[in-house]
C-alpha cells in the first residue's frame, strides 16, 4: 500500500498531542494525528481530568445537601442512580471527543486510528482496523502519555483491585473502599466514593497526604477528608493483597505494626508510568532516562533530531496543560522559531475538597534550596465571599522575594482555588511585584480579593486582616 | 514596506539568490515563498511577512545578498500592515525570516538613553529567579539572542520592558561601533595596512580564469582569518604507535560492518577524545572575552572535518563521551554522508567543543591545523605509516600516526597540552578490546 506522506505526525491525541497537531496545522503544516482510542482526547478526556471532575461536581451536591440544613434548607436524603450518573459523565466525554474530531477535520488534520510503532526515524507503522498503514514523516511528536502504575505484587487479575481508570467507570459503590496512595488521584477519587456512600480508608506510605505540597495548604484538606473519609492512615505500607471471596484481604503495616483488613474494592493510586512499551523507540535515536521517561531538550527535541516528545512521556509533573504548552514549543521549534521551555510557570491543581492550587516557587522549595523569601498570607475566614459560600476553610499566600518584592510563587487552598491560581501564574510570568497585585482593584465580593489582600498584608495594610508585615518561614 | 534579509544563523551573513519566485505587481499571500537563497550549506526559501502587492524587486538572480539588505518591497493590503517578521516555514532547510521595517517604531530619541545599560551589568537574584520580564519580552529576547541577565530593568522589582531592551541594543551597537573604530585606528597606526591586497592583473603573464568564491569558501576564509589573527596558537607534535590498534580494527571490522558501521581511525579517536576531554575539561572550554570568563562545557560535541566537493565542512557529533564505538562509527558514517550530500542542517554544524581534522585517508604527515574558534584546541591527524622505531632497545617496524594538537595559549599552557596529548596517545596505544565488543 502507498504510504501516507506528511510533514508532521503526532502520535497520541491527548491534550498535548491534539493541541500540537492543531497548532502545526494552523501554521500551515501537513499533519497526521495517530490515536489508538476511537475517541480522541487522551487520558485527560477519557480517563483523567474530565471524568473525574464530572464526578466530583456531581458528588459535591451531597455535601451541599447535608450542609444546607444549618442554613434552613432541607432536602430529603439524595439517592444515586449509578447508571444515570455514568451516562451523564459519558455524554460529556462524547461531546468533547466529537468536538476534537470536528476541530481536526476543519483544520485538515488527517486522523489515523490505530497503534503507532516507529520503524525508523522517518517512518511510523500504524496497526489500524483495516490493516497496517505506513506514514512517512519529516518530524514526529511523541505524545502517548502515561498509564496508572500497578505494582506486580497487587496485580492479582482481580477486578476489585482498580486503578483510576477502572474507578472512574463507577462499577458500583463498594461499602468499604481502600485507597492505596494519598496523592492527588487517590484523594480526588476517594472524595467521590466517600460522597457516594463508601467508607473510604486512605493509606499513605509517607507521613502526610499530598506529599510535596506546602503543609499549610494541605492542612484544610486533611481536616475535611478526616470528616468525609473513615480514616486517613499515614506511614502505612501495603505488604500483601489476596482475594478473599468477594472481598480483598489487605495486609498492611503502620509503624512496624502489621494488620489485616477486608475491603470490597481497592483503588491503587501510587503513580503513573509512561506508555513507551512497544512504540519502536529502539528503531530511532530517542533515549530514555533511568526512570524510563524520554529525554529531550528545552525545545522538546529528543536525541533523534526528527523526533520531539511532549507531556507525560517526559516525566516531571504529569499535567495536561504542561503537555499542551510543550506541544506548542515543539511545533515552534520545528518551524525554526526561537522557542524554548524557558522558566515556564506550570500551575498545579488538586481537586480535593477544598481544592489546592499553586504555581511558581513553593514554600517547601524555598526552604529546601535555602532561598530567603517572605510569605504573605490571607486567611479566608476574613473573606466576605468565602463566608457567603459557607466555605471559610481557605487560605491564599504569596511567596515573595524580599529585596525586589517580586512575586515568585503563589499557593491557594479553598473552593475554586484551581480557577483563582491563574492570576498567580500571570503575576509570576510577568515578574509582578506584591505592589502590582495590591494596587490592582479586585471586584467585591469575590474570592479573588484574597489575592489582593494577601499582597496588601505583605505591607501590613490588608483591609480585612490585622496583619503584621509578612513573615519569613521558619 | 521593505522586506530585508535577517540574520539567518550563527556565522551566516548572507547568501546567493538562486531563484526569485515573485514578480513586480504580483499579489502575494502571507508566508508565500518569495525567493530561494543559497547559504553556505543549503537552499532555503524566504516567506513573505505579509499579504500584499510586490511593488519592487531589489535583487537579481545570482546576486549576493547580505543581512539587512532590502530584498523586495511590498505594499500591504489592509490588516497586514502591522505584520511583523515571521520565522521560517521550512524546518528542515535554512530558510529565513525576513525582517520588516515597521513604520510604528519610535525614533531613537524617544527611547531611554543607552547609558542605562551599564557596562558589565549582570542580573543576580538571591532566590535564583531569572530576570523579571513578561513572556512576550522573553520571546523577543530569544528571537534576537539577547541575554536578559545583561539588561537592566527599569520597572518595579527590576522588571525589563521593551524600552529597556531597546536601550540595551542601542548600547551594544554603540559599543560595537566604538570597537570597530578603535580597531581601525589601531590598524592604521600599525606598519602593515589592513586593506585587502591590491588587485593584481595576472593576465599580463598568461591566460587566467576567474571563479567566484562560493558562500562556503568565503565562510571558511573568513573564519580562518579570524582564528589566525585572534588566537595565539601553539602547535604540539607527537606520534602514536597504532600497530596494535590496527590489529584490533582488522579483527573486528567485519563484525562492525555487519552492523553497517565503518570502523575507522577517526572513530577510535572519537572514543579516546571523548574520555580525554572529560579528564581535561579545559581543552573542552571556550573563552568569553566580554566577561573574562572561561566557559567549561559539561557536554562534549566533537566536530569532524569533512572534505566535500564544495570544500571543508565540519559537522558535529553530539555527546561523544556518552557513546560507544559502534554508535560513534555509525553516526560518523551517516553524518559524513549527509555532509557530502550537503543535506546537513545548520544546527548540526553548531555547538562543537573540539575538532578533529584527519587527513590520513588522503595522505600527509604532521601538519598544523587552525583552531575553530571559539573552541580552544584542534587535533590534526596525518597518515599512519610503517616506520622503523626503537622498541625495548631493538629496531622494529611499527605503524606510526603523526599527531598535532594546536591550542589557544590564552586558555591552555604547554604543560596542559602535553598532558592532554599524552593521554590521547595512551588511549590509542593501549586501546581496550572490551570497547570493541558489541552488546
Amino acid at each position: 500500500m502507498e504510504p501516507i506522506t506528511t510533514e508532521i505526525v503526532v502520535v497520541g491525541a491527548g491534550p498535548g498531542g491534539y493541541a500540537a497537531a492543531f497548532y502545526a496545522a494552523d501554521k500551515g503544516k501537513k499533519v497526521a494525528l495517530v490515536e489508538q482510542n476511537p475517541r480522541l482526547g487522551g487520558i485527560c478526556l477519557n480517563v483523567g481530568c474530565i471524568p473525574s471532575k464530572a464526578l466530583l461536581h456531581a458528588t459535591e451536591i451531597f455535601r451541599e445537601v447535608k450542609e444546607s440544613t444549618s442554613r434552613g434548607i432541607e432536602f430529603s436524603e439524595p439517592k444515586v442512580e449509578l447508571e444515570k450518573l455514568r451516562a451523564w459523565k459519558e455524554s460529556i466525554l462524547e461531546k468533547l471527543g466529537q468536538g476534537i474530531t470536528g476541530l481536526a477535520k476543519q483544520r485538515g488534520v488527517q486522523v489515523v486510528h490505530g497503534r503507532g510503532h516507529f520503524e525508523d526515524s522517518q517512518t511510523l507503522r500504524v496497526e489500524t482496523r483495516e490493516g497496517q498503514k505506513f506514514i512517512r514523516y519529516e518530524k514526529a511528536v511523541i505524545a502517548v502519555g502515561s498509564k496508572p502504575a500497578m505494582p506486580s505484587a497487587f496485580d492479582l487479575g482481580n477486578p476489585r483491585i482498580m486503578t483510576s481508570t477502572e474507578a472512574l467507570e463507577l462499577p458500583d459503590i463498594p461499602p468499604d473502599l481502600l485507597v492505596v496512595g494519598g496523592g492527588y488521584i487517590g484523594m480526588e477519587l476517594g472524595t467521590v466514593y466517600a460522597a457516594l456512600g463508601s467508607h473510604v480508608v486512605v493509606l499513605e506510605a509517607l507521613p502526610s497526604i499530598l506529599t510535596g505540597v506546602d503543609a499549610d495548604l494541605v492542612r484544610p484538606v486533611t481536616r475535611a477528608a478526616q470528616k468525609a473519609f473513615k480514616e486517613i492512615r499515614v506511614n502505612t505500607k501495603v505488604l500483601k493483597m489476596a482475594t478473599a471471596g468477594k472481598q480483598i484481604k489487605v495486609t498492611m503495616e503502620t509503624d512496624k505494626q502489621p494488620r489485616e483488613e477486608l475491603y470490597d474494592r481497592v483503588l491503587v493510586s501510587v503513580g503513573r508510568a509512561p506508555n513507551l512499551a512497544d512504540l519502536g523507540l529502539e528503531n530511532t535515536r530517542v533515549t530514555k532516562d533511568d526512570k524510563g521517561f524520554i529525554q529531550c531538550n528545552a525545545q522538546q527535541q529528543t536525541e533523534d533530531p526528527n523526533i520531539y516528545a511532549i507531556g507525560d512521556v517526559n516525566g516531571g509533573a504529569l499535567l495536561a496543560h504542561r503537555a499542551t504548552k510543550e506541544g506548542r514549543i515543539a511545533v515552534e521549534a520545528m518551524l525554526g522559531e526561537a522557542s524554548s521551555f524557558d522558566n515556564v510557570v506550570i500551575p498545579a491543581v488538586v481537586y480535593t475538597d477544598p481544592e489546592v492550587a499553586w504555581c511558581g516557587l513553593t514554600e517547601n522549595q524555598a526552604k529546601e534550596k535555602g532561598i530567603d523569601v517572605r510569605i504573605a498570607k490571607f486567611l479566608w475566614g476574613a473573606s466576605g465571599r468565602a463566608l457567603t459560600l459557607d466555605r471559610p476553610d481557605g487560605m491564599t499566600k504569596l511567596i515573595i522575594e524580599p529585596e525586589t518584592e517580586r512575586i515568585l510563587g503563589m499557593g491557594i487552598v479553598g473552593v475554586s482555588a484551581g480557577d483563582l491560581i491563574s492570576e498567580g501564574v500571570l503575576a509570576v510570568e510577568m515578574g509582578a511585584t506584591a505592589r502590582d497585585l495590591a494596587d490592582s482593584v479586585h471586584p467585591h465580593p469575590t474570592l479573588s480579593e484574597t489575592l489582593m489582600e494577601a499582597a496588601e498584608s505583605f505591607y501590613g495594610t490588608a483591609t480585612h486582616a490585622l496583619s503584621r508585615r509578612s513573615s519569613s518561614p521558619k | 514596506m521593505d522586506v530585508k534579509l535577517p540574520q539567518l544563523a550563527e556565522g551566516v551573513e548572507g547568501g546567493t539568490v538562486v531563484n526569485i519566485l515573485v514578480a513586480e505587481g504580483q499579489e502575494i499571500q502571507k508566508d508565500q515563498a518569495i525567493m530561494e537563497l543559497e547559504t553556505q550549506k543549503a537552499v532555503g526559501s524566504i516567506p513573505a511577512p505579509s499579504t500584499g502587492v510586490v511593488t519592487k524587486i531589489h535583487v537579481n538572480q545570482g546576486m549576493e545578498v547580505s543581512v539587512g539588505q532590502v530584498l523586495i518591497s511590498i505594499e500591504s493590503s489592509g490588516a497586514a500592515a502591522g505584520a511583523t517578521a515571521k520565522p521560517a516555514q521550512n524546518p528542515a532547510a535554512s530558510s529565513a525570516a525576513p525582517s520588516v521595517d515597521s513604520p510604528s517604531r519610535p525614533s531613537p530619541e524617544a527611547t531611554a538613553p543607552p547609558s542605562q545599560a551599564a557596562d558589565g551589568y549582570r542580573y543576580e537574584s538571591k532566590s535564583g529567579a531569572p530576570p523579571p520580564a513578561s513572556p512576550s519580552i522573553r520571546k523577543v529576547a530569544r528571537d534576537l539572542g539577547i541575554d536578559l541577565t545583561r539588561v537592566k530593568g527599569s520597572e518595579a522589582g527590576g522588571r525589563i520592558n521593551l524600552a529597556d531592551m531597546r536601550a540595551y541594543i542601542q548600547w551594544l551597537q554603540e559599543i560595537a561601533g566604538q570597537g570597530t573604530a578603535a580597531a581601525a585606528a589601531a590598524q592604521s597606526g600599525a606598519a602593515t595596512p589592513a586593506t585587502p591586497s591590491q588587485a593584481v592583473d595576472f593576465s599580463q603573464w598568461g591566460p587566467v580564469r576567474r571563479e567566484k568564491m562560493s558562500p562556503l569558501r568565503r565562510t571558511v576564509s573568513r573564519r580562518m582569518v579570524e582564528s589566525w589573527t585572534t588566537i595565539p596558537k601553539i602547535n604540539q607534535f607527537d606520534d602514536a604507535d597504532i600497530t596494535a590498534l590496527l590489529a584490533l580494527r582488522k579483527k573486528h571490522a567485519a563484525t562492525f560492518a555487519k552492523k553497517g558501521a565503518h570502523l575507522t581511525v577517526t572513530s577510535f579517536l572519537l572514543l579516546v577524545l571523548g574520555r580525554t576531554l572529560k579528564k581535561h575539561p579545559r581543552a573542552n572550554s571556550s573563552l568569553d572575552d566580554s566577561s573574562l570568563e572561561i566557559v567549561y562545557k559539561d557536554y562534549c560535541h566533537i566536530g569532524v572535518a569533512v572534505d566535500t566537493e564544495g570544500g571543508l565542512i565540519v559537522p558535529i557529533l553530539r555527546n561523544v563521551d556518552q557513546k560507544n564505538l559502534l554508535q560513534l562509527s555509525q553516526e560518523l558514517d551517516s553524518l559524513a554522508e549527509k555532509t557530502r550530500q550537503r543535506k546537513i542542517a545548520i544546527e548540526e554544524l553548531q555547538g562543537g567543543t573540539f575538532t578533529i581534522s584527519n587527513q590520513g585517508s588522503i595522505g600527509g604527515s604532521h601538519f598544523t591545523p587552525i583552531i575553530y574558534a571559539p573552541q580552544v584546541a584542534i587535533l590534526g591527524v596525518g597518515q599512519g605509516r610503517a616506520q622503523p622505531v626503537a622498541v625495548d632497545g631493538k629496531i622494529a617496524i611499527r605503524t606510526i600516526l603523526p599527531l598535532c594538537l594546536a591550542y589557544d595559549h590564552r586558555v591552555l599552557d604547554g604543560a596542559d597540552a602535553v598532558r592532554f596529548l599524552k593521554d590521547v596517545i595512551a588511549g590509542l596505544e593501549s586501546f581496550d578490546e572490551a570497547d570493541l565488543k558489541l552488546k
